[in-house]
C-alpha cells in the first residue's frame, strides 16, 4: 500500500516538473544559446526521449541514490542534501522527542487534576500556542529572548560540523524552542483527552482497588495506554516537522534541507525542489508506517492480527 | 463475636457540577466472617456507592458524609489514604462487572494477578507469579502457567471474570467484594462463577458482599440479604426468610415483576409504576411510598425506621406485609396469587387490553403448531446461511478464515404470533434478526415474508417492504440520535417514506407517544432527558409508527431494571395485541422470551437446536443444551436454588470459526458420544411442533407426523 503511495507520488512530482521544467538546457548553456545548441544538448543528455522513458531513468536514478543534479549550483543534489539532512534531522529530531517528553506527563497532569487552575492555565497556553504561526512565535521569542534579554542568539549555529552544532546551546536553544512549543501544545491536548478516557476505565479502578498508590496507577496502567493514540500523531507529524523546519530554518538561518528548499524555491533550482517534494512524500508514507509498527509493539491487541 | 464488617449509619453523597446526590444514606449492615451478604436493588438504589465507600475508591466528588466502617473493629472512615490503601486488595478485594474492561489491555494476566502480591506481600517477582499461578488454578483457569503470557484480549468473557477473581484472591481477603460479577455474562457461564465464588467462599473462609440486582442470584448465593432502595436499606433478613416473609411492599414488587417460567401471559406482568425518586432532593416520608399500592397520608410525611419483631429481620415500613407468602417449593408459582394486589391503580389501566391481547392469542399457539399453515405463515426462514470473513486475509478474500454466524437455519412464524430465539451470546441469534429485516442479505437461503423473498428485493423494492418490517434495539442509548428532538425520531420513518402531510404526521407521532404511554411535550425533548426505559419506549413508538406487520426486538428489556422491565413487556404485549403484530424476539434472557413468546427456538453456534412451544420448551425440553440453559437461571427460591448441584453446561462456548464437527454441542454435552462427533443430528419430532436435533434426547422422540423439519 505504502509502495503505490511512493510510485504514485513519484509520478506525479515527475509529470509536474516535467510539464514546467522540460529540460535543464538553458540553465546550463545559458539564456542566450542557440536553440540548435539547446536541441543537441537536449539530444546528448536523453531529455528529448519520451516522458516514459525519462520517468524510468529518474526512478532508476533514485533507487540508486541519485537524486538529481542541480545545474544552478553546480552539485548534484545529494551532495546538497547530505549535510543539511542531517542538521535538519538532528533539529527535527529533538524537537519531537522534547515535545513528546513534555507533553505526555503534562496531559496525564491536566487529565488528573482537571478543571484545575493549573489544568486551566496549560490549556489557556496549550490553545495560544496552537493557534500561533510558527514564524510568529519565533519572532516572539527572539524579541524576548535575543533582543530584550540577550540570553540566546537570535541565528541558530552556522556551523557544518554537526557536533559544533550540537554542543552550540546558545544558539541553537531558540529554533528548538519554537518547534518543541508548537508540537507540545498539540500533543498535549490529544493526551491530556485520551487520559481522562482512560482514567474513566475500568481497569483504572481496578488498579485503585488493588490497592496500588496512585502514582503507579498512573505510571503502570494510565500512561501507556493513554499515549496509544499519541503514537499514531507522532508519526503523522513526521511530515510536518519537515514544513516547520522550512519556516523555522529560515528564520534562524539554519542551514538546513528547509532553508535549501527556500533559497531553491527563489533560484527556480528545479531539481532540488523535486527531490524535495519527493523526500516529504516518502517521509509521509515513512511515518505512517513507523507509526503503524510502534503502535503494534505498544498495543498487544494489535500484534495479534 | 465481633462482625468482621460492621457498617453503621453509612452515609455517601457524590457531588455534581449543579447538585449533590445523597446515594447513601443512613445505611447500617454487618458482614460476619465467611458469611455472604447479598445487597439487591435497582440501578441507582445506592449499592455500588456501599460498596465504593468500604473500599474507599469513591469516584471524584463522592465523599463518606457520616457513620462508620469497621473492619475487624478498626474504624475505616477517617483512615489516612495510605492505610486504606494497604487494606484495598489486601484485606478487603473488589470484582467489577465488567472484565471486558476491567482487565489493563496492555498488560500481561501474569502481571496483573501478580501485582497486588509483589505490592502487599513484598515478595520476589518470581514468587508473586507463582502465587498467581496458584490463584489462577484456584479460580479455574485452566493451564494457568501458559497463560501468564496472554493478554486479556486473548480470553473469553468468562475466563476473563476468572482472572479478576484470581487477582481478588491473590492476597488472600478477608472480605471480597463483588459488584454485579456476573452480570455481563451468559447465563450458562453466571452458573459457573457463582458456583466458582461460593466454592472459593467454603475453601478459604472468605466474607463476600455480593452486589446484584438479580433476585435469583440472591436466592442461591447469599446467607443474608439487604435490600435497598433510593439510597437506604428497606428490609433485611436472612435468605429464607426474606423469600418466604417478605414484609417489604418494595421487596414484594421487585419479586413479583420477575417473569416466571409457568406463568402463563394471561395476566399482565405486575410492574411497579414510576420511576425511584431523584436522589438529588430526597422525599420526605417513606422513599417509596410514591410507588407503593399501601401508601397513606403517614408514609408520605414521616420516614418509617428499620426495625422488626427480631433483630434477624428488619425492615422500615408502616404498613408492612404481614400474611406470609405460602412458598411454593420450585419457586416458580411464588407470585401467581400475589401479583395482582400490589399494583398501584394507575398501572392496572392497561389491563383492559391485555384482557383483549389474551382472548385473541389464548389458542394461538397451539392451532398455530397444529395446522399453521392454513394461510401460510407470515415469515418463512430456508436454509439461512451466514459467515463473516475475518482476519487479516479479508480483503483478499481467498482462504480467509470465516465466522460461522447463522449455519443453516429455517423456520417459519404465523402472522400474529411471537417467535423467540435464544441462545448464548454469538449463537448468531442477532444476526438472523437482521437478515430477517434486509440489513443483512443471507450467503444463502432465504428470508420469505408475505410471499416475497426479501433477500431477492431490489433496493426500491425493498424500501417500500421496510414499511413493513421494523427493528426494536437492545441499546436505546445509542440507537436514538443525541441531536434529534424525539418528535423528529419517531417521524423520521414516515418522512422516509413519504407518509402523509406534515400535519398528519404530527398527529401520528402524537397518537404513537400516546400508544407506549409517554406525555404529548415528549416530541420537544432530546434522548438524554429520559429514563432507559423511557427511551426504549420511544424506540417502540418508532418502530410502530409505520404500522408494520413484523417488529424484530433485540435484547428488548436487557438494559432495564426489573421494575422496568415489567412496564415494558406488558407494554409490548398490549400492542401486539392491539395491532395484530407479529413479533421476533432475540434475548438471552430466557424467561424474557418465555413471557413474550408463542413458539421458541433454541440457538447454539449458528444452529437451531430446539423449537417448540413455550411450554415444549420449559416443562419438556429434549436437548440437553436446551434443559442445560433453563438449569442455569437462578431462580427467585432459596429452596429451588440450594437443590441444584454442579453448572449444567460446564466450559465456554468454541469459536465460531471452527466450530465441532458433527453435532456443534458435543463439546459441552454431558451425554456426547462418539456418535456425535461423526454425524450431525437431524430434527426430530417430540410431539406436535416440537422439534429437536439431538442423537441422544432426553426424552423419546414421537414417530413424525409430516418429515421432521425445523421450518414445518
Amino acid at each position: 500500500m505504502s509502495v503505490l503511495v511512493v510510485i504514485g507520488v513519484s509520478i506525479f512530482v515527475f509529470a509536474l516538473l516535467h510539464v514546467i521544467y522540460p529540460s535543464p538546457a538553458r540553465d546550463v548553456l545559458g539564456l542566450r544559446a542557440p536553440q540548435m545548441a539547446v536541441d543537441a544538448w537536449n539530444k546528448a543528455h536523453g531529455y528529448d526521449d519520451p516522458a516514459a522513458v525519462q520517468y524510468l531513468r529518474y526512478v532508476k536514478d533514485l533507487l540508486h541514490g541519485n537524486l538529481g543534479y542541480s545545474y544552478i549550483e553546480n552539485q548534484s543534489v545529494l551532495a546538497l542534501f547530505e549535510g543539511r539532512m542531517a542538521r535538519s534531522a538532528y533539529m527535527s529530531g529533538i524537537s519531537l522527542a522534547l515535545a513528546v517528553l513534555i507533553a505526555i506527563p503534562l496531559g496525564v497532569f491536566q487529565a488528573v487534576k482537571r478543571n484545575s487552575i493549573g489544568d486551566l492555565v496549560v490549556t489557556s497556553t496549550a490553545f495560544t500556542l496552537y493557534s500561533m504561526p510558527v514564524f510568529f512565535l519565533g519572532l516572539l521569542l527572539i524579541q524576548v529572548f535575543a533582543l530584550s534579554l540577550p540570553v540566546f542568539s537570535f541565528q541558530a549555529s552556522q556551523s557544518t560540523s554537526l557536533l559544533t552544532v550540537i554542543a552550540d546551546w546558545h544558539a541553537m536553544t531558540l529554533p528548538i524552542a519554537t518547534m518543541t512549543l508548537i508540537s507540545v501544545a498539540a500533543f498535549s491536548r490529544y493526551m491530556r483527552s485520551s487520559s481522562m478516557d482512560v482514567l474513566a476505565q475500568d481497569y483504572i479502578r481496578v488498579a485503585r482497588a488493588k490497592g496500588l498508590p496512585e502514582r503507579l496507577v498512573l505510571l503502570r496502567h494510565l500512561v501507556r495506554n493513554a499515549s496509544l493514540p499519541i503514537v499514531t500523531l507522532v508519526g503523522l507529524s513526521l511530515p510536518q516537522l519537515l514544513t516547520g523546519n522550512l519556516i523555522t530554518e529560515q528564520l534562524f538561518n539554519y542551514p538546513g534541507l528547509g532553508l535549501l528548499f527556500f533559497d531553491s524555491l527563489k533560484k527556480a533550482d528545479y531539481p532540488v525542489l523535486l527531490a524535495y517534494t519527493q523526500a516529504a512524500a516518502i517521509l509521509v508514507v515513512a511515518g505512517n508506517l513507523i507509526a503503524d509498527i510502534a503502535l503494534s509493539i505498544a498495543d498487544p491487541r494489535i500484534r495479534l492480527r | 463475636m465481633a462482625p468482621l464488617l460492621d457498617v453503621q449509619n453509612l452515609s455517601t453523597s457524590i457531588k455534581l457540577t449543579s447538585s449533590t446526590v445523597h446515594a447513601v444514606d443512613n445505611v447500617s449492615l454487618r458482614v460476619g466472617k465467611g458469611e455472604t451478604l447479598g445487597i439487591v436493588g435497582e440501578s441507582g438504589c445506592g449499592k455500588s456507592v456501599t460498596g465504593l465507600s468500604i473500599m474507599g475508591l469513591l469516584p471524584p466528588g463522592g465523599a463518606v458524609t457520616g457513620g462508620s466502617i469497621k473492619l475487624n473493629g478498626r474504624e475505616l472512615v477517617g483512615l489516612q489514604k495510605e492505610e486504606v490503601r494497604r487494606i484495598r486488595g489486601n484485606q478487603i478485594a473488589m470484582i467489577f462487572q465488567d472484565p471486558l474492561t476491567s482487565l489493563d489491555p496492555t498488560k500481561t494476566i501474569g502481571y496483573q494477578v501478580a501485582e497486588p502480591v509483589r505490592l502487599h506481600r513484598n515478595v520476589s517477582r518470581k514468587a508473586a507469579l507463582d502465587r498467581a499461578v496458584e490463584v489462577l488454578g484456584l479460580a479455574g483457569v485452566p493451564q494457568p502457567r501458559e497463560r501468564l503470557d496472554n493478554y486479556p484480549h486473548q480470553l473469553s468473557g468468562g475466563l476473563r471474570q476468572r482472572v479478576m477473581i484470581a487477582m481478588a484472591l491473590a492476597c488472600e481477603p478477608e472480605l471480597l467484594i463483588a459488584d454485579e460479577p456476573t452480570t455481563a455474562l451468559d447465563v450458562t457461564i453466571q452458573a459457573q462463577i457463582l458456583a466458582l465464588l461460593r466454592d472459593l467462599k467454603e475453601r478459604l473462609g472468605m466474607a463476600i458482599l455480593l452486589i446484584t440486582h438479580d433476585m435469583g442470584v440472591v436466592a442461591g448465593h447469599t446467607d443474608r440479604v439487604c435490600v435497598m432502595y433510593a439510597g437506604q436499606v428497606v428490609e433485611t433478613s436472612g435468605v429464607v426468610p426474606l423469600f418466604r416473609e417478605t414484609r417489604h411492599p418494595y421487596t414484594r414488587a421487585l419479586l413479583a415483576s420477575i417473569p416466571r417460567f409457568r406463568q402463563g401471559r394471561e395476566n399482565a406482568l405486575p410492574a411497579i409504576p414510576g420511576l425511584p425518586p431523584d436522589l438529588s432532593r430526597p422525599p420526605r416520608g417513606c422513599r417509596f411510598a410514591a410507588r407503593c399500592f399501601r401508601a397513606t397520608e403517614k408514609c408520605r410525611a414521616e420516614e418509617p425506621p428499620l426495625t422488626g419483631p427480631t433483630s434477624a429481620h428488619r425492615y422500615s415500613c408502616w404498613h408492612p406485609l404481614n400474611e406470609p407468602r405460602t412458598l411454593a417449593v420450585s419457586g416458580v408459582d411464588v407470585s401467581g396469587t400475589t401479583g395482582t394486589d400490589l399494583v398501584a391503580p394507575d398501572a392496572r389501566s392497561p389491563r383492559t387490553a391485555d384482557g383483549i391481547r389474551t382472548s385473541a392469542t389464548e389458542h394461538k399457539p397451539e392451532t398455530a403448531t397444529a395446522n399453521g399453515d392454513r394461510e401460510g405463515p407470515l415469515l418463512d426462514l430456508r436454509n439461512l446461511v451466514k459467515e463473516y470473513p475475518v482476519g487479516s486475509n479479508a480483503v483478499l478474500r481467498r482462504n480467509a478464515a470465516r465466522v460461522k454466524a447463522v449455519s443453516d437455519v429455517s423456520f417459519s412464524m404465523p402472522a400474529g404470533t411471537t417467535f423467540g430465539l435464544v441462545g448464548e451470546s454469538g449463537c448468531g441469534k442477532t444476526t438472523i434478526g437482521k437478515m430477517i429485516v434486509a440489513l443483512e442479505r443471507p450467503d444463502s437461503g432465504s428470508v420469505t415474508f408475505g410471499g416475497v423473498d426479501v433477500a431477492k428485493l431490489r433496493r426500491a423494492e425493498l424500501r417500500r417492504e421496510r414499511r413493513d418490517l421494523q427493528l426494536v434495539f437492545q441499546d436505546s442509548h445509542s440507537s436514538l440520535d443525541p441531536r434529534m428532538r424525539i418528535g423528529s425520531i419517531i417521524a423520521e420513518p414516515l418522512h422516509a417514506q413519504h407518509w402523509g402531510s406534515r400535519q398528519a404526521r404530527r398527529e401520528r407521532v402524537f397518537e404513537l407517544l400516546a400508544e407506549v404511554g409517554l406525555p404529548k411535550n415528549t416530541v420537544e425533548r432530546y434522548p438524554h432527558e429520559f429514563s432507559g426505559g423511557q427511551r426504549q419506549r420511544i424506540g417502540l413508538a418508532r418502530a410502530l409508527s409505520l404500522n408494520p406487520r413484523l417488529i424484530v426486538l433485540d435484547e428488548p428489556v436487557s438494559a432495564l431494571d426489573v421494575s422496568i422491565r415489567a412496564q415494558m413487556l406488558n407494554l409490548m404485549t398490549r400492542l401486539q395485541a392491539s395491532h395484530g403484530l407479529t413479533y421476533l424476539v432475540v434475548s438471552h434472557d430466557l424467561t424474557v422470551v418465555r413471557h413474550l413468546a408463542d413458539r421458541i427456538g433454541v440457538m447454539y453456534l449458528g444452529k437451531l437446536v430446539e423449537i417448540g412451544s413455550g411450554s415444549d420448551i420449559y416443562e419438556r425440553p429434549a436437548h440437553p443444551y436446551t434443559a442445560g440453559l433453563i438449569a442455569a437461571i437462578p431462580l427467585p427460591s432459596p429452596a429451588a436454588e440450594h437443590a441444584k448441584k454442579e453448572p449444567a453446561i460446564t466450559g465456554e462456548l468454541p469459536s465460531p470459526v471452527h466450530p465441532p464437527s458433527g453435532c456443534r454441542f458435543r463439546t459441552r454435552c454431558r451425554f456426547a458420544q462418539e456418535r456425535c462427533a461423526v454425524e450431525e443430528p437431524e430434527p426430530r419430532s417430540f410431539g406436535p411442533g416440537h422439534l429437536a436435533a439431538c442423537h441422544f434426547p432426553l426424552r423419546t422422540a414421537t414417530p413424525p407426523e409430516t418429515t421432521a423439519d425445523f421450518a414445518g
